[in-house]
């Protein structure tokens, strides 16, 4: 049986889409573009939108690199480890990670060989978020299977990380970045619980 | 029963509509314009990257010696 994606969920996946887009790599130019062009209305998660497309359109490219180096990369390590495993253990690879790899096995999900980062990189998890709505990994997953996971491996530590991004002493386009994420997480949470 | 999922559905939906990414004007422009912008990260990796200019072709003239 083959589930229709609902407009709402639709949405919720791009996004997911969005944020992994931005903490996956640095962006690119075209991506800054885009980001200057995002609106949103009256709420808080539309607020924390507008604050980061404001930003972004005042942001140079060269500027938002720099800030994705020091924040993920930096010279030996970047400021944030943005990794499930790090932020609930304290430790790389560690439980998180095996439980993750178990439960993405079990949904047929697989890491593209090219990738060396584990999997529970925030971008990877949110990216793997939107697959579940959106079916990439075959039929769409029902509401309880996304809760399932989304309890499990995301919103255990996912606000946590978007509040230390937005406080990061490196962050400035990301720290709205950050605030855009902990909202959206904190209305997942909210939906979920109402499933 | 039945009818109390439901109804969790339908609140779920309209906290979703009101609260929710529908706020969010511009992502799908974002997350559609994937290919091009992934076309335009690598044109960015270029402009960074080594590039034989005169004045590098200059220097491996003059350590020829």
């Amino acid at each position: 049986m083959t589930l229709q994606v609902a407009p709402e969920d639709e949405l919720r996946a791009q996004l997911y889409r969005y944020l992994a887009r931005f903490l996956a790599a640095p962006p690119g130019r075209a991506d800054l573009e885009t980001a200057a062009a995002l609106t949103g209305s009256e709420t808080d998660l539309g607020k924390a939108v507008r604050d980061f497309g404001q930003l972004a359109s005042r942001t140079s490219l060269e500027q938002v690199r720099e800030e994705y180096h020091d924040l993920f990369i930096g010279v030996g390590r970047g400021e944030l480890l943005p990794y499930a495993s790090y932020y609930l253990t304290g430790f790389l690879n560690e439980k998180p990670l095996a439980k993750l790899r178990n439960d993405m096995a079990a949904l047929g999900i697989a890491r593209d060989p090219s990738v060396k980062e584990p999997e529970d990189h925030i971008a990877a998890l949110l990216d793997m978020m939107a697959g579940l709505i959106t079916g990439d990994f075959g039929d769409p997953a029902s509401l309880s299977e996304q809760k399932r996971f989304f309890e499990t491996h995301v919103s255990s530590w996912a606000e946590h990380f978007f509040a230390d991004l937005e406080a990061a002493k490196s962050s400035v386009l990301y720290a709205t970045l950050g605030t855009v994420g902990r909202r959206f997480i904190e209305i997942e949470e909210t939906a979920f619980s109402m499933s | 029963m039945k009818q109390k999922c439901d109804r969790a559905v339908a609140d779920r939906r309209s906290f979703l509509k009101l609260a929710g990414a529908s706020a969010v004007a511009g992502t799908a422009a974002l997350v559609t314009g994937k290919k091009t912008a992934e076309a335009d990260t690598t044109a960015d990796k270029v402009d960074g990257s080594y590039k034989q200019t005169d004045h590098i072709k200059t220097y491996y003239e003059l350590a020829r010696f």
